[in-house]
Formats: C-alpha cells, structure tokens, sequence
C-alpha cells in the first residue's frame, strides 16, 4: 500500500516536473518568437517615413504596444567587444560592474531626471532609431528649446576620445552632465538639483549605495552610472567585420568590396575615418573643417523654402512667412565655440561610422538626409572657404562608385544590434507617479 | 445555449439601440432649439442666453508677469461693470504648454491640459463662476495611460472626459491614443490608436494608419466618434520656421481621421485625410450625420459621413484661401444650424465663413482680419457673438511685432462682423491667449455675488 502511494506519489512528482519543464520550455520559446517577430521594431521609427515624398505613400506602422524586449546581459558586450572593435577603454576609477550598468540604464530611460519631468537621456537617444533621433534634424529640449546640433549615436561612445561635435568634453563621466544643465537640453536649475532629485525617487533607493559601496548620489556617481551603461553599447561585428577581420568571403557582397577600395583609396575616406589592422572605429578623433558649417552661417539666403504638406504635397514658402515664425537662429561656429581659435572656425568632430545606415540625418546639422547626399557633398569636395581643410577636396567618384560605398557604409551595422535594442525597451521608462517629487495629483502644485 | 445568448444579447443591442436614439433625439432637439454653444459634446449641460464668462486657458511666456500658465477669466456680460475686463488670474505653476480645455457633461469641473508637462488641470468653475479654483492636478497622465503624451482635447460624455493625446513617451513622435477619465479626474482607460501592425478591428481605408491623434468628436445618435490627427511632440513644440525647414519633421503629420464604435471605444474605418487633419465639428440636426473637420498643412475642408448605405466615408469638400500659401487653417466652429462653418487660418490673421448649407459644396461668403494672427474661435449660443484668441502654440507665434496676443470679441449680423473689444494679454503681462470655454450663472441656478461684481442674467 505504501509503495503504491509512493508511486502515485512519485508519478505525480513526474507530471508536475514535465509541466514546469513543458511551460518553462514553451514561455521561453514564446519569448524568443516574441522577440524575432519584433525585429522589425530594431531597426528604425517605428513610425516608418520611407515613400513619403510620393503621393502613394503606404503607411507600414508599427505598434507602441507590440514594441517590447528581452533584457541582455550587457556586460558581455565590454568584456568580449563585438569583432572589429579593440579592447574597450574604462578609466580606472570607474570599472565596470553590473550593478553600475544596471542603474545607469535606469537612469538613462528617467524622464524625471528633467525640469519638467519629460525628457530622458533616451528622449535624443532613441533606441531603434541607433541611439539618436532619426525624425528631427537638430536636437530639441525642454519646452521645445532648439539645440543647433544633430544628436549623435551612443553606440561605441565608450571608445571616444573627445565627445560632443565640438569635442568639448573628454570623459563620459563628465559629459553626462551638459545635457543634465543645459538650458536647451534637460534645463535643471542646477546640479544639487538632479541629485536631490534623484535621492527623492523612490526607484533609487539603495541602487547607488549597491553599485558604489554605500555611496549615494552624487555628481560623481551619477557620471559614474551613465557612463558604464553606455560603454556597455559596443555594436560591431558587422558584415564588414566578418569580411575583413573575420576572413568570411561571402559576409559581404561584391559591391560592399569594391565600395571599400574606393573608400580606402580613391576616396580617401579612410584618411579621417580610421580602419587599423585588427579593429575599426571609423574615426581619427580630430576636428575638420569640411565647409558645411562655414556655408550654413554665411550662405545667402534663398527666398523660398520647398516645404512638405503631405505625400507627394510639396509648396514653396516665401522666407518672409517662415521667418514670421521663427526665433533667431542659432550660428554655429563649430570647435572655435571651445577655442576661441579664429582657425577652429566651423571645425566639427569626425563620427565613428559604424551602424551609420541607422544613424540618419547625417552631418553635424542633420542637414543631409541620406547617406548619397552625404556622398555627393564631399565628392563635390565640401564647399569652399578660408580653413578648409587641405583633406576635402573633389573626389570625381562615379555614381557606381558612390552607390558602392553606401553599400559598404550599409554593411557596417552590428550583429548584436537587436539585442541591445531589445534590452532598452526592457528598461522601465521612468514617469513621473505617486511619491516623486514633483507629485501634483491634488491642488496643491509642487 | 448558443442561440439563446445570441437572442438575449440582439435584445440588450435592440434596447440599448432604441435608449441611443431616445436619447439622441432629445439631445438633437435640446441643440437645434436652443441654438446651443456651437462646439461642445451634446451630452453637456446647456446655456440659455447670455454667457456672463469665458474662461481663457493662457500660456505662459518666460521673462513676463510671473512666466506661468493660468486660468484667465473674463466678464463678458454687457450689463457687468465689469465687462470687458479680466475678474480672475488663477496662475497653476510651469508653463506647461497650456492648450485645449474642455468641461464636464455637468459643467461643473473644466479640464485643462498641458501638452509639454502632460499636467491636466482640473478647475471648479461652477462653485463660483466668477473665480474658478483648482480642483485637482493630474501628474500621472503618462504613467497611467502607458506612455500616452500631451493630453489634447478633453470631451464630455456622460460621466466621463475623454482625453485624446498626441505624442508618446517612447519617441515624441505621433503615435498615440485616447484615455477616459471620470469627472472626478480618475483614469478609467487607455485606448490606443490603430496602426497598421495592429488595427484593432478596424478597416485601413486609404494607404495610412499612421496612429496619430489630435481632436475627438462624437455623434451619439449614431453611435460614432470621430478622432483626428496632427503631430508629435518633437514638431508642436519646435520653433516652428525651423521645422518648416526641417523635411524630416515634415514628414511626421498625421494624415488620418478615424471613426471609432462610441459604445464600444474601438476603432471602425481609418481615412486618409492627408495634411493634418485638426479640429472636427459634427453637425447638430438630427438627420444631418456628418462631421467636418480642416486640415491645417493642406487647406481644406473635409466631409466625414455617412453615406445612403450607412457606410462612412471622407471627401475633401472645399479649399481654404490658396493652398499654395499655406494660410493654416486652425480652429473652426460649425453653427448651431448646420448653416456656417468658420475657418480660422493662423497665417494671414483672417477669419473666414463657410456656407455649408450644402455641406458637400462649402462655398466662402465672407472674411475679415482678425489680427496678425489668429487661432482660436467661440461663438455664443446664438451666433450673435465671436470670440476670438491669438496664440497657436509658443513656440510656433509669431515672432516680434506680429506676436499679438488678445482675446476679441465681435458681434455677427448674419453679414459682417463688427469688434467690440479687445484685452491685450502682453499688455496685462499674462501671456498667450488660446482655448476659450463660457461660463454663466444659470448653469448652476446662481444669483450674482453681493460684492457687485456680478449681475444678473437680464438688465
């Protein structure tokens, strides 16, 4: 009798175990069949604009509420860098952990950490869209504030030297804190601001004294933090990286081949956009004059602007009915704004070229919308001026020529793309709610 | 068991069906009999006769007065002292990007939103007409609706404000939703916009489903609403000279108008109304099914009915001004019989009357300039009165000597309007004018306060 009971015992043991294992194995795969269906969310606004300039432009939207991911472990991608990318630098007051990356990523998503509570760092840097706005061509901030600069790519910022398109900062530690204070940016009032803030936030409590040894916020720990999340946003190991490193023959196509010859010889692209032996970042980290700056401050004004109402619905506006409505712009005068150099005038940061296919508008001003225009400008040999720099100069490229390095610009885009895509729509957006501080849900305002 | 669910649920329909045209056929008479404020839901308690407030939801402009977004109350009525004049500034902290308004069924609490701060204001304005109070704030719009942003229109029906957003806290752009709250301001539901990976049920009639949104509308005695649909955060809060320079952000308006099941909240028919389709007036006769609605970037003036077959359909009807300018039609505000729509357009400062006594052939009778710019417009109950205000949104006035901001009044005979006042709200240091909603004492069977600055209904 009781080795009957211990049998049914045992069988029923055996049914609950299978079943675990059975809806372990089923939400797993779920999750994966979740996640590949969703890789169309990786790869671009999900709000997609391709066709618009025609009047039978089909919308293929995407969904918000399908737009879910898959948490990565993150710190993969610093302790192994994708193929193509060198060691990654960390300084060393600052080592990676996984308790820092964590809350950086937390960090990172909170529009709270504004003065308004409505603009996170992921605000400009938008995941599917290669961690920077592919829908504006310059940067807007709190209140609507125009900023005069495309916001640039998070991937690989750990590798940079110098950031901002101006070069101005040198550490992402430090470099956190501009768009924190800059008025046209995330506008608070002031550092101790953001810090209060921060320690005021129910979702942080304990998570700094856990990733710094008992310390909590501060200036230097929320550099810290932000940091090591996006040194952890290393993407490579790309069809190219597979080709050229990797030896695979067949990663790349014959045109991404011939557009690398012309972009390593008779284009002369390689000269700033750096490809060493054994590790690409597509950057010299110095500063060029190439002209687009100089011609967007002292260019004459034309009298009209083709202006899009719709698809396929274009108008010329007279400039005198759009300067009614706008503020004065912005000049900029490029690295000279850091120097105070007359010779740094219009002199901007060369980009690191990787995932640039995700990357559009392009150049410092997102003034060119596709990577041919960006072609075609420096085939024309940028435009003319005092500091030109003596390295641009008019390429005569072929169109076949120019259609084969946007195929190798193409084939730049990383392998682990979707996953780190995947991982920051896993990341809570942080909204403001109940018990933060700027709580308002009765009469009584802040 | 099947069968006899089937029949009982065709019987609940039939009845709720019947209740609707009951209903429907009350409020429809309520409207047009008493020639009713133009533009509000028909599920709202009504005025009779002269409005004694308007309530000015105004922006904030940094660096003038206190730089915060308030609740500006004017006397409107002829027989006050203080008519014409400004009774009340409740100022609510922040400038939030104070936009649209909308009230209660009951009139009793006015909803007001800012679309930078995602902040709803919930004002008191029936407890003393002359100086609302700040009921509620709603800080949690975002958290609560799962990433909704910039609560825009805010639209009574029964019991409930339905709140149509215009962004997303994903990526700013336009995809968005609509969230129902009760009176009281608690969050009841989120309901997203259809988009062509997930329709929610309803059928892509043109080649958008772009699931942006902007302005809601609802037709109970045929069981409808209507949503429409303009743009994201990154473009309503862009200087707007950049952004028509910008052709990326050019690229991201909505170009659709959804008819959605009123009862159920779910999605019907996506149109393709292409250029930014904004405001939409339905018609208020009872056997006129049909809304209009304008679009700002495209100049025209589009129909949304229901044909001979029952079926609903879009048609642009008629264009504003010269298309090619872009003059920007803005608000519009249909009359209480179905007779006249007028078209604001922002650029050239005009106000515009439709004859839509055809309503597939609108045909313009008459413009006046109303200032350098204009936006929004509210008529009285009868017609005979226009409200006028200045501001779009801050960053897209007009700059410099053309950045007017006022708020108007002009009477209308039928043929022309005449002015009778205008408050200057730079020169009162309290900002830009833009959405207008009338108060007056007999809504709430209110006699004036003792300190005289009251009056009563009739001199």
């Amino acid at each position: 009798m009781i080795s009957v009971k211990k049998n049914i015992f045992r069988f029923i043991n055996f049914c609950l175990l299978s079943l675990v294992v059975i809806i372990f194995v089923y939400a797993n795969n779920f999750q994966s069949s979740a996640i590949a269906a969703n890789e169309k969310h990786f790869y671009g606004p999900g709000d997609n604009k391709q066709g618009y300039e025609s009047i039978d432009y089909v919308t293929n939207t995407l969904d918000l509420q399908k737009r879910v991911g898959k948490q990565a472990d993150l710190l993969e991608f610093y302790r192994n860098p994708p193929l193509g990318l060198p060691p990654a630098p960390v300084p060393a007051y600052n080592p990676l952990t996984e308790e820092k990356v964590s809350l950086g990523r937390i960090l990172f998503f909170d529009r709270r950490l504004s003065i308004n509570d409505t603009f996170s760092c992921a605000i400009c840097h938008i995941p599917e869209q290669g961690f920077t706005n592919n829908e504006i061509q310059t940067a807007i901030g709190v209140e609507g504030r125009s900023g005069k600069r495309n916001a640039p790519t998070v991937y690989n910022s750990g590798y940079l030297k110098m950031m901002f398109h101006d070069g101005r900062e040198d550490s992402l530690e430090q470099q956190v804190w501009a768009p924190f204070l800059a008025r046209n940016e995330m506008a608070n009032p002031s550092i101790g601001y953001v810090i209060n803030k921060i320690k005021a936030i129910p979702d942080y409590d304990g998570l700094f004294e856990k990733a710094f040894d008992g310390r909590g916020p501060t200036m230097e720990t929320v550099g810290m933090a932000l940091a090591s999340y996006q040194r952890t946003l290393n993407a490579a190991d790309s069809p190219f990286d597979r080709w050229h490193f990797g030896k695979q023959q067949d990663a790349v196509s014959e045109s991404v081949k011939r557009g690398f010859e012309v972009f390593t010889g008779k284009g002369q692209c390689s000269v700033c956009h750096l490809i060493h032996e054994d590790y690409a970042l597509f950057a010299d980290n110095q500063l060029h004059n190439t002209g687009l700056g100089y011609e967007t401050s002292m260019g004459s004004n034309s009298t009209t602007t083709r202006v899009q109402l719709a698809p396929g619905v274009f108008a010329d506006l007279d400039n005198k009915i759009i300067r009614s409505v706008s503020k004065a712009k912005l000049n900029d005068v490029g690295r000279y704004e850091v120097t105070e150099n007359p010779n740094d005038r219009w002199k901007f940061l060369t980009p690191m070229l990787r995932n640039v296919a995700l990357t559009a508008p392009y150049m410092h001003d997102g003034s060119m919308q596709s990577l041919r225009e960006v072609m075609e400008f420096y085939n024309q040999g940028g435009v003319e001026n005092e500091l030109l720099s003596p390295l641009i100069k008019p390429l005569d490229l072929s169109d076949q020529e120019i259609d084969d390095v946007i195929e190798f610009l193409k084939s730049l885009t990383g392998s682990n793309i979707g996953t780190l895509v995947a991982d920051a729509f896993a990341a809570p957006i942080g909204n403001i709610s109940k018990d933060d501080p700027n709580w308002a849900h009765d009469n009584q305002i802040k | 068991m099947k069968k006899k669910a089937v029949s009982k649920a065709k019987w609940i329909q039939s009845i709720a069906t019947s209740a609707c045209v009951l209903v429907a056929s009350v409020v429809g008479f309520q409207s047009t009999a008493m020639a009713d404020e133009t533009c509000m839901s028909p599920y709202m308690a009504k005025i009779v006769g002269q409005e004694d407030y308007v309530y000015v939801w105004t922006l904030g402009v940094e660096g003038m007065g206190d730089g915060q977004d308030k609740l500006v109350t004017m006397s409107v009525n002829p027989n006050a002292d203080s008519y014409g004049k400004v009774v009340n500034v409740l100022s609510v902290g922040g400038r939030n990007e104070a936009h649209h308004s909308g009230l209660t069924d009951d009139r009793k609490y006015l909803f007001a939103g800012g679309l930078d701060s995602n902040k709803i204001f919930v004002f008191d304005v029936a407890t003393n007409p002359a100086k609302p109070t700040l009921h509620k704030v709603i800080t949690d719009f975002v958290e609560k609706t799962g990433g909704m942003v910039g609560p825009h229109t805010f639209y009574a029906l029964p019991g409930r404000v339905m709140v149509t957003a215009l962004s997303n806290n994903v990526d700013h752009g336009g995809r968005t939703g609509m969230a129902e709250y009760t009176n009281e301001g608690e969050f009841i539901a989120a309901h997203w916009n259809p988009t062509d990976e997930d329709l929610r049920g309803a059928e892509k009639v043109g080649n958008v489903a772009d699931g942006y949104g902007y302005d809601i509308r609802a037709l109970p005695r045929r069981n409808v609403m209507v949503t429409s649909s303009f743009t994201g955060w990154s473009n309503y809060m862009m200087d707007f000279g950049q952004m028509l320079g910008d052709p990326e952000a050019m690229k991201r308006f909505g170009n659709t108008a959804i008819v959605w099941d009123l009862h159920t909240r779910k999605p019907k028919k996506v149109f393709e109304v292409p250029g930014a389709p904004l405001e939409i007036r339905c018609a208020w006769g009872s056997q006129n099914n049909y809304c209009f609605t304008t679009t700002a970037l495209t100049s025209k003036i589009w129909l949304i009915y229901e044909d001979e077959e029952g079926e609903w359909q879009a048609k642009d009807v008629a264009e504003i001004g010269d298309p090619s300018k872009v003059p920007l039609p803005v608000d519009i505000s249909i009359t209480a019989d179905d007779q006249g729509l007028w078209v604001q357009t922002f650029l050239d400062g005009k106000t515009r009357f439709f004859d839509i006594s055809d309503p597939f052939n609108p045909v313009q009778k008459y413009e006046h300039v109303i200032g350098e710019q204009v936006n929004m417009i509210s008529q009285s109950w009868d017609g005979k009165r226009a409200y006028f205000t200045s501001s779009l949104l801050g960053n897209w006035d007009k700059t410099g000597e053309a950045d007017e901001q006022y708020f108007k009044l002009f009477t209308w005979n039928g043929k022309k309007l005449s002015h009778e006042f205008t408050v200057d709200f730079y020169e009162l240091k309290l900002g830009r004018a833009h959405q207008m909603r009338f108060g007056a004492y007999s809504l709430y069977s209110q006699k004036p306060n003792s300190d005289g600055t009251m009056l009563s209904q009739t001199k």
